[in-house]
């Protein structure tokens, strides 16, 4: 039995078997246990999974909490609902436009609030939500006030008048293509940039991940179900009041979410399936009722913040374990051959009397240093000297009070941080900039995002041009790994690896996006004497193809192996540059940074 | 212009700005917006009138235990919601929705315990809801003591930052690691600032009482309204909160005088998307430098 189990719950294609049995029992169910009651429910339920889908993409997903979706809601349903009835629209243009009203009056509220922390956002959707409400009742000469609008038709195709059934159908249809393109969406690039958003938006933007826009995307593109949803809501019930759409409705989507599970795929629909089969229990009390979401809300943020489904996977992976399968998918096969990679045409640095203030403080005086193109170069100096400051400046992420800083040439004064990461500046952090939860090999795709060219419906629909481009990135990210020595842990949560191998997947995340300028911050801090060997080695096989590397590091014995120049910086200014020899011989550099004593040209040999 | 339009906007302006200083003293040294400080307000109100309506009890006495009372309740909000969150995960969002159940908690405990009718609260003798004509405007003697006690409010809590205890609310707030190194306890002024933001809360709520009466609509509302006015004032500005809370009582006064009172926070809310859309970080506020 042991073994048949195994079998079974090893193989990669039970899953996609049991989803399709589930797909044609849910179509055929209306024949046997159709009745008209049933069928109202399972469409209205239909709906509401399409708004708790989309409303996970933006929350689960991009981690940006709405709740104002159950105006989008209103708003899809309203313009159905008006255009209908007073503008003998037929259903499908008229849905077509729900979809846009949604997502473009969704759009204009939340663009103030993407450029600010995440919590504006739920406060904004929350205060939007508020007015559509009061503008439901208000707004009579639109939306005829508390009457709402009644009649409204049922949609009809070549002359055919949709039933009950065509309706249920048409909505489970609906939810299907919505959960297979949003499995698509979430495998490309888009998906891996929206966790990156929510979970270490500084790792996003170095990747050259424009926060608002792909916050922006995300939001149109779960306002857009949203008001599909509406427009469903509206012919099924064929009739639209504002009671309701009233404040509670939009908690409601959101806990759909939290307890199905927010960021898993399939969380949305068991969070409605729940919700659907404890209706009674909710009915009888009804006074209690946003009493128990709140509580429900607090307890399941605090023990179970993944939700039902998140329970489940737990449980699975529990299982699998104790029938002796590993948890880690196979790493995927790809068509590409794993050539060797291809040489890089590194950029010039240029920094001139760069400056910077942190309040009274002066961080940078006048800091100036050249790096020619496909050099290695090291900045050294004592804590505190500005190493860090300097490479927040070239990489955009501090604002420049004074000075220029060229890359080839052009000026990168004054570009957001994510377009410099675009023109070819890659770059880590001091501590690991990881997306734990995803696996290496993710985090390393993530490098791939500026250089992939497909859009949200390309990648949503798995077009061919798409899928090819992701093959393509899926090679380049698993070349890389393999050249820093991670190809056998591609596949683990990056939050798992130890902070060494952490350094190293980051580094090659910087350069699956090909950077032909690369800034490493302190890569050696807290490696052992065998990583830092191989840290050396492969600094310098980065060099090698051509990428000019400039690092910020205190080992001086790997700065000395590896470096053509070096610039020592002490509070804010440069003491000294040139060949590692002649840096570490100068006399006022021994002083400031081993104290008078000693030499660092001993400890660099 | 309506001089008695005015005296309206300033009052609510003032509560505004009262609102959202509780949020700023929260959001100082912990970085969380406590989504359920318009049900604290709410519950300064229902406490108030239970003291001071139903009860009896003189009125400075009933406002000191209404703010007892929800300055304890926000303790148990920090250590029910907000503190095992940030435990987690410092930078970690999980508080928005957790405050928000908060606020579900309490605003429908408030309903169930106290009804949905509002309470009648009068003011504190020799203070009267009964206006005078004062420059050519009705005013009355609260309303004027209303703006006066919030403009001393705002400036005393503005003094005390500059104190060193004041300091030390903002050196967490700027770096909750370097400011443990330099023997400061995070967990104790988070704890600290939820009861004194709670405090400020309620006694926002006992003011508001005689003008606004105390209801369960209160805290959705004020929520909000205190929200358009840290937002547009610059989050952590108080002075900044004074000026937008006059701001959004005014666009409400005149939204409802030129379209209808329904009309009233559509337009609040028009004004703050557009002054968002202009200055992100609101009027007087500024961008916070440290990212990496």
């Amino acid at each position: 039995m042991g073994d048949a189990a195994r079998a079974l719950i090893g193989s990669p294609r039970t899953r996609p078997a049991l989803l399709f049995a589930l797909a044609l029992a849910l179509y055929l169910a209306p024949f046997a246990v159709g009745t008209e009651y049933r069928l109202f429910i399972a469409t209205q339920m239909a709906a509401y999974v399409l708004v708790a889908i989309g409303l996970n993409l933006l929350n689960g997903y991009g981690g940006q909490v709405s709740l104002g979706h159950g105006a989008l809601v209103a708003i899809g349903a309203y313009t159905v609902a008006l255009a209908m009835v007073d503008h003998q629209w037929s259903f499908w243009p008229a849905t077509l436009l729900a979809m846009v009203a949604a997502a473009a009056v969704g759009a204009v509220m939340a663009l103030p609030a993407f450029r600010l922390s995440t919590w504006y956002f739920a406060l904004i959707t929350l205060g939007f939500a508020e007015v559509v409400g009061g503008l439901l009742t208000e707004w009579r000469e639109l939306t005829h006030g508390f009457a709402g609008v009644v009649g409204i038709p049922k949609p009809g195709v070549l002359g055919h008048t949709l039933t009950s059934f065509d309706l249920y159908w048409l909505a489970l249809s609906l939810n299907i293509l919505a959960l297979l393109g949003m499995a698509n969406l979430l495998r490309s690039r888009f998906g891996r940039a929206l966790v990156a958003v929510r979970d270490n938006p500084v790792a996003a933007t170095a990747a050259g991940v424009a926060l608002v826009r792909i916050k922006m995307m995300a939001f149109v593109v779960s306002a857009a179900m949203a008001g599909l949803a509406g427009a469903l809501f509206a012919v099924q019930k064929t009739v639209v009041t504002p009671d309701d759409f009233t404040a509670d409705f939009s908690i409601f989507f959101l806990l759909m979410v939290v307890l199905g599970g927010a960021g898993r795929l399939w969380g949305p629909v068991v969070g409605a399936v729940v919700f659907f089969l404890v209706p009674e229990l909710l009915t009888a009390l009804q006074s209690w009722r946003m009493l128990i979401y709140g509580v429900a809300l607090l307890l399941l943020m605090l023990y179970a913040p993944h939700g039902l489904v998140g329970a489940i996977e737990t449980g699975w992976k529990r299982l699998r374990t104790r029938l002796g399968l590993s948890n880690i998918p196979p790493a995927p096969s790809t068509a590409i051959a794993r050539e060797t990679v291809h040489p890089i045409a590194g950029a010039a640095l240029s920094v001139r009397d760069v400056e910077k203030r942190f309040g009274g403080v002066s961080a940078l005086a006048g800091v100036s240093l050249d790096v020619a193109a496909g050099t290695t170069h090291a900045i050294v100096g004592p804590n505190g000297s500005g190493k860090t400051t300097l490479l927040n400046m070239i990489s955009g992420f501090y604002p420049i009070d004074g000075g220029a800083i060229l890359i080839d040439g052009r000026s990168v004064v004054g570009m957001a941080p994510h377009r410099i990461a675009r023109s070819g500046v890659g770059r880590t952090f001091q501590t690991p900039r990881m997306l734990p939860q995803l696996s290496v090999l993710d985090n390393a795709l993530l490098g791939a995002f500026p250089a992939e060219r497909q859009g949200a419906a390309a990648a949503a629909l798995s077009l061919p041009r798409a899928r090819r481009e992701q093959m393509a990135s899926l090679g380049d990210a698993l070349r890389y790994l393999d050249f820093v020595g991670l190809a056998d842990r591609a596949m683990e949560p990056a939050g798992e690896l130890p902070h060494g191998q952490q350094r190293l997947a980051e580094i090659a995340r910087a350069l699956v996006g090909r950077p032909r300028l690369l800034l490493l911050d302190e890569p050696a801090a807290g490696l052992s004497l065998a990583e830092l060997d191989r840290l050396g080695e492969l600094i310098a096989a980065i060099g090698a193809l051509g990428t000019t590397v400039v690092i910020v590091e205190h080992h001086l014995e790997l700065v000395a192996n590896i470096c053509r120049s070096v610039t020592v910086l002490e509070r804010g200014a440069v003491l000294a540059s040139g060949t590692p020899a002649e840096v570490f011989s100068h006399e006022e550099v021994i002083a400031a940074y081993m104290g008078s004593h000693s030499s660092v040209g001993q400890a660099a040999s | 212009m309506d001089l008695d339009l005015l005296v309206g906007a300033l009052t609510a302006g003032s509560l505004y700005a009262l609102v959202a200083m509780g949020f700023n003293i929260l959001y100082r040294p912990t970085n969380v917006f406590n989504f359920a400080q318009g049900d604290l307000v709410m519950l300064g109100a229902m406490f108030g009138a239970t003291f001071i309506t139903l009860l009896g009890l003189p009125w400075f006495v009933g406002a000191a235990l209404a703010m007892l009372a929800v300055a304890a309740l926000a303790l148990v909000e920090e250590k029910i919601a907000v503190a095992p969150v940030l435990k987690n995960s410092a930078s970690s969002h999980g508080w928005v929705i957790t405050t928000l159940a908060v606020s579900m908690i309490f605003a429908n405990l408030v309903g169930l315990g106290w009804g949905p009718d509002p309470i009648a609260v009068r003011p504190p003798a020799p203070l009267s809801t009964d206006t005078f004509e004062l420059f050519g405007a009705n005013i009355s003697s609260y309303q004027i003591a209303v703006m006066v006690i919030t403009v001393v409010l705002v400036l005393g809590v503005e003094a005390f930052y500059g104190t060193r205890s004041g300091k030390a609310v903002l050196a967490v707030a700027e770096d909750r690691d370097a400011a443990l190194l330099r023997g400061i306890n995070p967990n104790r002024l988070s704890s600290w600032s939820f009861f004194l933001g709670g405090g400020v809360a309620a006694l926002t709520g006992v003011l508001a009482a005689p003008v606004l009466y105390a209801s369960t609509g209160l805290g959705p509302s004020l929520l909000l309204k205190g929200f358009a006015a840290a937002a547009v004032g610059g989050i952590g500005n108080n002075r900044g909160a004074l000026l937008a809370g006059y701001i959004i009582g005014l666009v409400e006064a005149v939204a409802a005088a030129l379209l209808s009172p329904g009309y009233q926070l559509a337009a609040t809310f028009a004004v703050m998307l557009a002054i968002l859309l202009v200055r992100p970080h609101g009027l007087f506020g500024r961008a916070e430098a440290r990212a990496v």
